[in-house]
């Protein structure tokens, strides 16, 4: 903050010190030091004096004595800190002159001003506060340029369901334009002095008191409290004089943004004293000032949205337009931007609409939905793009299949005749994101492509390359080379002790749960089922054994389990829950180990089958020589690591072992430099008891054969 | 402590011989592991290695067999004190008690009760399996004897809850091959009526005055041999007896105390006698809390729909749900017009969305289709809930049965519909709401 | 020798909350060691029951229930009778009128019930919702907000509207919050962490992991209690040392074995047995798992159940 917007505030503090003392003096003399002063309605006396310093004022020679400690406050070093608590201190003034006016039980105050505020509705207000059915406090305060640009601004927020108050000019020009105001529709007038803003301040600050259980005298943790949980901000129309600065620093130790038009004698405080020349801007700046988020409840399209409509099958003779990924290039797509690069709700069609396409047609079409957020990955980009198929499904008279490139879309003429045309798709796709990626996503734009031309160059040059990245991360990404595992306790409801710790190499054994779900599933859903579990503490590198994970998996299992090791199946194995994609257990005989998939009846040279085994391996409870894991960890570099790896593997179902083949080769190639591993490999059509087995093994001269014993 | 699979596999010949019944080695061992088999199955073990194994895999608690052929009953045999961990594998059994003090009305009208409730829940028959015959005090052998003649006449497995040695000789020479439960030993008595009941090849009952005094006639009944044994827990009062039980359980289980390794009786008539109420109160108490036998006064409807009930669901495999039997269920009088609504076979489910039917009076044909006693969601994730299973279903089992060609989804497979469709030709399908709760309302709204 | 006896001692406890205000109140929790396993360690609650009675009066009630409450006209005679009943420690008003699909009473009219109600007894109160999330989100707070001062249990917030409910009992009104979840321990926990997270005191939920009548899925029920219990005190997880309630009526009175007339079924004998039964095992069930309170209807298996907790601890 530099030193003439400081000395402002300085000067504004002083001068409303100087009202301050004048007026407290002034009603001494007239009334006596032992009269009682206060706010009607509230037990928390002069409530932003009490909660800042945890003492009452009850009389006017209280009030006097608060007034030489709030002079304790007025520091005048050219600092921030120096500026900021002179405008606490501004505020306090004002909420003592205020207080004046109250004196011998007056009203001063009439419609449709409210002054001050009782207790009752902050009870009331603090739970759609809450909730976020009141998703911000704006503090509206002077006169806008024109009433009509006033009035706009408190519309927009009353839209948005932000509760609205006013100070000042503003209420003046609200009536003059004859805008029905009153806490019910969630606009209240405070008052027309600019002192009347306490008022607010008084709300947010009792808001502390009972939802927060802060104790009065905490002026640290009120600070906290309204920075963190009061999602207010000010709008102060120009000119901002040197007492509304000294206020404004005041909003700003609380936490909350003040946004101006004011441009004279003025410089900006990035993040606190924002400059916003006009005034149909200032809704958009303050919202992301203060990091509000609207809820949106409804898709507005012209047709249903549910799920009720996820299974529906549009068949040709019933469709107006189909888009197909097989046959024309199309792409669908979720990129990360940075947040100056999206504009919210922007929805963009480039290319015509389906009305110029002839019934029954097959096009070409793209869309891409840009989304940016302080939390957001582009990790997350595959998990919110594959909720895609869900979302269009789920529109009545759409139907979509495939994914990336490869997918169909199909448009009925019922939901054409309704006005369903190709941008509504895009509001779907914006609608749903927003909503269900709240947690990652600030704002969010949807570009939708119908140009042929346009959707070559978006999947050519946009979205394939993406997906390779992609694709080329997937590869690249370790065990090593990430900071964190994650827990998944999804299946804890029917397996109570068991935990899936989930590292990029292995995914859940439920086959669905991958290491970018879960990272994703956590930002999401803080405590939810997926947690983040360190890696500092290594114990064992070669199971793959760390303390750290030891110890959530003692906490998530509720002490059930005490140690597991990530790469072994004979020493402290991973537990299993019921539902892995897969088991895979010792086979003595031919020192190797035989998977079976659930889809698979039939016996295994174990002497089990798949439900046999299982019965052994699921519930939580750690069973050395069988694991349950997912398909696709079946080729990874780290399957049982620590007994060799994937040359263990000496048996398969037949059609587990072709849907594995090529990954499973390829790390078979790379580790150990064997070609066609899976051609070593029996199953159900060469053996289902050992003795048979061994003999194939050692005709195809199976490494695991030679290898260490197991046991 | 207990062996895993690969430890004890490591102590098999390791030749796949099949003799023990499983395929191989490594089966039979897993098997052994988690309690299933006994590892004498084996004929190929080694002096040794049996020693080793047998003391280790030793079940904790032992598990003692009652009656003869169809009224034959497995107790104890747990290893674990709560059913999450394992499941509970020996139900409680219930027993209705008659006793020499009864008049001869009472005895009669006893006997005449006890068959009237016999039904099946989930494909459970429940029925009372015991009866307990009390000998009172002073009564003599004939009395007695006469008294166990009507019981057995019921054809339930008796237990026999006698302290004087001559006497239950006596009433066991009628009923011995049945395989009666002789409930009578304490410090004072024990040896004598070891002897009857070794003679007679029939479990003993012991009891005593606190949890000392029975661990030791436990002990020494061990020493003498015995160990077919149940323990009589019931004590002073509500409290003592509670204690007990849990005591008894948890030292087996939990410390490994051997001595009190065997199922236990819980006499409820003893503890609220006259008192139907808290007598059921605590039925449900002690079939929570590991009591394997429980002794009522009575067990009409009222007791029984609600007790077997729970003894049906504590029961479970944790990990494997209850299933209902597929087939069609006219609810609130449907006829074969009556719409078809369809669900898994999951009993919770199957409960839950019946109840919630019956609730709206609303007559519907529920079809419960094979989906592995999953849940909805969790059967179609499985593809065991799929469209072309369902097709089936419907085409094979309801389409002979049902004229109604409208077919109602559960909300949550609403993805379903276009494929069911596609494969049921003349069928209009419908999705359901997705929660049952939500099922009055639509089947209100839809018969509207 | 003698019986080796090993207490089982746990260094964690449940939370012990007080229900009601001035001299009648309750305290639920504050128990550690398993339920009644008194030769642990005593106990330092008995756990309590709760009289359920309804706006809907005595409409569709078994007789046994209706002869109790003879002479009751008002809402205020029945809560009265309810507080007297023999083993009663607290009144539970549940607003099943309230519920959208099927009375769909306004709230206006709950709110009055809800008064008169209070009016009439001073024992501690329960009041439980309709059950349907969005209206109890908005009738629960207004509950809050008309009972201040009582120091109530509010049943239910759930996950989908902790925070309406969360807040307005938990902090505007200063109530306690009744914690209601679907059998599971991680989403009873989740919802006890959301829960403070709003600013809620631990101290003041209560939960409800969720209730069945015996044969209806029980099993979930018990090991839901049993793996909380365990985890509270073996684990010391105090996002799990909150007590449970478990309301046991509204679950028994809807299944079949206490609802199908004797007409419909002669051979099961009296109806109003048959509801006691299903009350007095599901109750005695729940408490042996882990409930610090039940909330039970008929007068026969409320005294029946209060015995049985005086002759166990």
């Amino acid at each position: 903050m530099c030193a003439m917007l400081i000395n402002r505030i300085f000067s504004g503090n002083d001068a409303v010190y100087g009202l301050t003392v004048q007026a407290v003096d002034q009603a001494i003399q007239q009334h006596g030091a032992d009269k009682a002063v206060g706010f009607p309605h509230t037990a928390y006396c002069l409530p932003c004096y009490y909660a800042v310093t945890g003492v009452k004022v009850k009389t006017l020679g209280d009030l006097k004595e608060a007034l030489g400690v709030v002079k304790t406050l007025m520091t005048r070093e050219e600092q921030l800190e120096d500026a900021l608590m002179s405008g606490v201190a501004t505020a306090l003034c004002a909420e003592f002159i205020e207080a004046l006016k109250y004196i011998d039980g007056a009203e001063p105050y009439s419609e449709p001003c409210t002054g001050h505020l009782p207790d009752q509705i902050i009870r009331e207000l603090g739970v759609p506060l809450v909730t976020g059915d009141i998703p911000g406090v704006a503090v509206i305060l002077g006169s806008a340029p024109t009433a009509k640009e006033g009035v706009d601004l408190i519309k927009s927020y009353q839209a948005q369901g932000i509760l609205v108050t006013l100070v000042g000019g503003i209420i003046d020009q609200a009536q003059e334009l004859g805008l029905n105001m009153g806490y019910n529709v969630r606009i209240v007038p405070l008052g027309k002095d600019v002192t009347s803003v306490i008022h607010v301040v008084s709300v947010a600050v009792r808001a502390g008191l009972i939802f927060g259980n802060l104790t009065p005298g905490d002026a640290a943790g009120l600070i906290q409290y309204t920075t963190e949980r009061v999602p207010a901000f000010v709008n102060a129309f120009k000119p901002v004089d040197d007492v509304i600065l000294a206020a404004g620093a005041g909003a700003i130790k609380l936490g909350f943004p003040v946004i101006s038009n004011e441009t004279e004698n003025i410089q900006e405080v990035p993040g606190a004293l924002i400059a916003c020349p006009d005034v149909a801007d200032f809704n958009k700046v303050s919202l992301e000032a203060r990091n509000i988020k609207i809820k949106i409840t409804k898709v507005d399209i012209p047709v249903a949205f549910a799920s009720a409509f996820e299974g529906e099958i549009i068949r040709r003779k019933d469709m107006q337009v189909e888009f197909d990924g097989s046959r024309v290039d199309c792409a669908e797509l979720v990129q990360t931007k940075s947040l100056d690069e999206v504009e919210d709700h922007k929805i963009e069609l480039i290319g015509p609409e389906i009305d110029t396409f002839e019934e029954g047609s097959k096009h070409s079409l793209a869309y891409v939905v840009e989304v940016a957020g302080k939390k957001m990955q582009p990790d997350f980009e595959p998990v919110i793009e594959r909720k895609f198929h869900n979302y269009i499904n789920c529109i009545e008279g759409v139907y979509h299949t495939g994914q990336r490139d490869m997918f169909r879309i199909r448009i009925s003429k019922d939901a054409y005749n309704a006005g369903f045309r190709a941008k509504h798709i895009a509001e779907v796709l914006y609608t749903q994101v927003r909503n269900e990626f709240e947690a990652i996503v600030d704002k969010c734009q949807v570009k939708i492509y119908t140009d042929p031309a346009e959707c070559t160059k978006v999947r050519q040059e946009l979205a394939i390359p993406t997906f390779d990245k992609r694709d080329a991360r997937l590869e690249t990404l370790t065990d090593e080379s990430v900071d964190v595992y994650y827990s998944c306790i999804l299946c804890q409801a029917f397996s109570p002790s068991h935990v899936c710790v989930v590292t990029p190499e292995r995914l859940g054994l439920c086959g669905a749960v991958s290491w970018l779900d879960a990272k994703a599933t956590n930002e999401l859903d803080p405590n939810g089922p997926c947690q983040v579990i360190t890696k500092e503490r290594l114990i064992d590198d070669r199971i793959g054994e760390y303390e750290d994970v030891n110890e959530a998996v003692k906490k998530f299992s509720q002490g059930a389990l005490e140690e597991v090791s990530l790469y072994s199946i004979m020493e402290k194995p991973m537990t299993s829950c019921g539902c892995f994609e897969c088991i895979c257990g010792i086979e003595p005989f031919s020192n190797g180990v035989v998977i079976a998939n659930r889809e698979y009846a039939g016996m295994t040279p174990l002497g089990m089958t798949f439900p046999e085994m299982a019965s052994m391996t699921g519930g939580g409870v750690q069973t050395p020589g069988f694991m349950g894991h997912g398909k696709h960890f079946i080729a990874s570099k780290k399957f049982m690591k620590a007994e060799g790896g994937i040359e263990r593997i000496v048996w398969m179902p037949k059609e587990l072992k072709e849907t594995v083949a090529e990954r499973l080769n390829q790390t078979a190639k790379e580790l150990y430099g064997i070609d066609n591993f899976t051609d070593m490999i029996g199953d159900e059509t060469i053996a289902t008891d050992p003795e048979t087995l061994v003999a194939f093994l050692t005709e195809h001269n199976h490494p695991a054969l030679s290898m260490e014993p197991m046991m | 402590m207990a062996l895993n699979g690969i430890q004890i596999f490591k102590l098999t010949p390791k030749k796949n011989c099949k003799e023990c019944g499983c395929p191989t080695c490594m089966a039979f061992s897993m098997k052994v592991a988690q309690g299933a088999m006994d590892i004498s199955a084996c004929p190929h073990m080694s002096e040794e290695a049996l020693a080793s194994l047998s003391e280790a895999t030793a079940p904790p608690m032992k598990t003692i067999k009652i009656g003869t052929g169809d009224a034959e009953y497995s107790l104890g045999g747990e290893t674990v004190l709560f059913r999450h961990e394992k499941t509970f594998v020996s139900k409680t059994r219930y027993a209705v008690a008659l006793c020499t003090d009864m008049d001869d009305a009472a005895v009669e009208a006893k006997l005449a009760e006890i068959p009237k409730v016999d039904y099946e829940r989930i494909g459970e028959r429940m029925y009372t399996e015991l009866v307990y015959v009390n000998c009172g005090e002073g009564a003599d052998a004939a009395k007695y004897t006469d008294l166990v003649k009507k019981a057995a006449g019921l054809g339930r497995t008796l237990i026999l809850g006698c302290k004087d040695p001559e006497i239950a000789k006596a009433a066991l020479e009628i009923c011995k091959d049945s395989k009666p439960v002789l409930n009578g030993a304490d410090a004072s008595n024990y040896e004598a009526m070891n002897t009857v009941a070794t003679e007679a090849g029939v479990v003993l009952g012991v009891s005593g005055k606190d949890l000392n005094e029975l661990y030791d006639t436990v002990a020494a009944l061990e020493k003498l041999g015995n160990k077919n044994l149940i323990l009589d827990v019931t004590g002073a009062d509500i409290k003592e007896t509670f204690g007990n039980a849990v005591q008894v359980r948890r030292a087996a289980i939990k410390d490994q105390d051997r001595t009190f390794g065997y199922p236990s009786i819980v006499n409820t008539v003893a503890l609220a006698k006259g008192d139907v109420h808290m007598q059921a109160a605590l039925a449900s108490l002690f079939t929570m809390k590991y009591g394997s036998i429980v002794v009522m006064e009575q067990m009409t409807y009222a007791e029984a729909l609600s007790l077997f009930g729970l003894r049906q669901n504590l029961f479970t495999d944790p990990q494997k749900p209850m299933k209902v039997e597929p087939g069609i269920y006219p609810l609130n009088g449907a006829g074969a017009d009556a719409p078809v609504m369809i669900t898994v076979d999951f009993a919770l489910t199957y409960f839950v969305v019946s109840g919630e039917m019956e609730r709206s009076g609303v007559p519907v044909n529920l079809t419960i289709c094979d989906a592995g006693g999953l849940s909805v969601l969790t059967s179609w994730a499985a593809g065991k809930f799929s469209g072309s299973i369902i097709a089936k279903f419907i085409q094979e089992q309801v389409e002979p049965k049902v004229t109604s060609r409208k077919l109602v989804i559960p909300g949550k497979v609403a993805v379903l519909k276009g494929d069911i469709e596609a494969k049921l030709p003349g069928w209009e399908v419908i999705v359901g709401p997705r929660e049952a709760v939500q099922l009055v309302k639509f089947l209100k709204d839809m018969q509207a | 020798m003698p019986f080796n006896q090993k207490p089982q001692k746990f260094n964690a406890k449940i939370n012990s909350v007080t229900i009601g205000s001035g001299d009648k109140t309750v305290s639920i929790g504050g128990n550690s060691t398993f339920p009644f396993y008194t030769f642990d360690a005593p106990e330092e609650n008995t756990p309590k029951v709760g009289v359920e009675i309804s706006d809907m009066g005595l409409e569709g009630a078994p007789d046994g229930i209706k002869a109790y409450y003879e002479g009751a006209e008002t809402m205020a005679d029945i809560a009265k009778k309810a507080a007297a009943m023999e083993g009663a420690d607290f009144v539970t008003l549940i607003l099943e009128g309230g519920d959208p699909n099927g009375a769909n009473k306004s709230i206006e009219e709950l709110i009055a019930v809800v008064k008169e109600v209070a009016e009439a007894i001073d024992c501690p109160l329960v009041v439980e919702g309709c059950k349907n999330v969005e209206k109890d989100a908005e009738l629960l707070p207004k509950v809050a907000e008309a009972l201040q001062g009582r120091n109530v249990l509010l049943l239910s917030e759930k996950e989908e509207n902790y925070k309406a409910i969360g807040a307005a009992a938990g902090l505007a009104y200063d109530q306690i919050v009744g914690a209601e979840s679907a059998v599971d321990i991680n989403l009873a926990k989740q919802l006890n962490v959301v829960t403070t997270q709003l600013g809620v005191d631990a101290k003041k939920i209560v939960m409800n992991v969720g209730s069945a009548a015996v044969g209806y899925g029980y099993e979930y029920v018990v090991s839901t209690m049993d793996r909380i219990k365990g985890a509270a005190l073996s684990q010391n997880d105090n996002m799990l040392q909150m007590p449970i309630i478990t309301p046991v009526s509204s679950e028994v009175w809807g299944v079949k074995e206490a609802m199908a007339s004797e007409a419909d079924m002669p051979e099961w004998g009296s109806r109003d047995e048959r509801g006691i039964d299903m009350e007095i095992m599901t109750a005695a069930a729940d408490l042996a798992s882990g409930s610090d309170a039940v909330i039970l209807r008929h007068p026969q298996a409320v005294k029946t159940i209060s015995e049985m907790i005086k002759a166990l601890v």
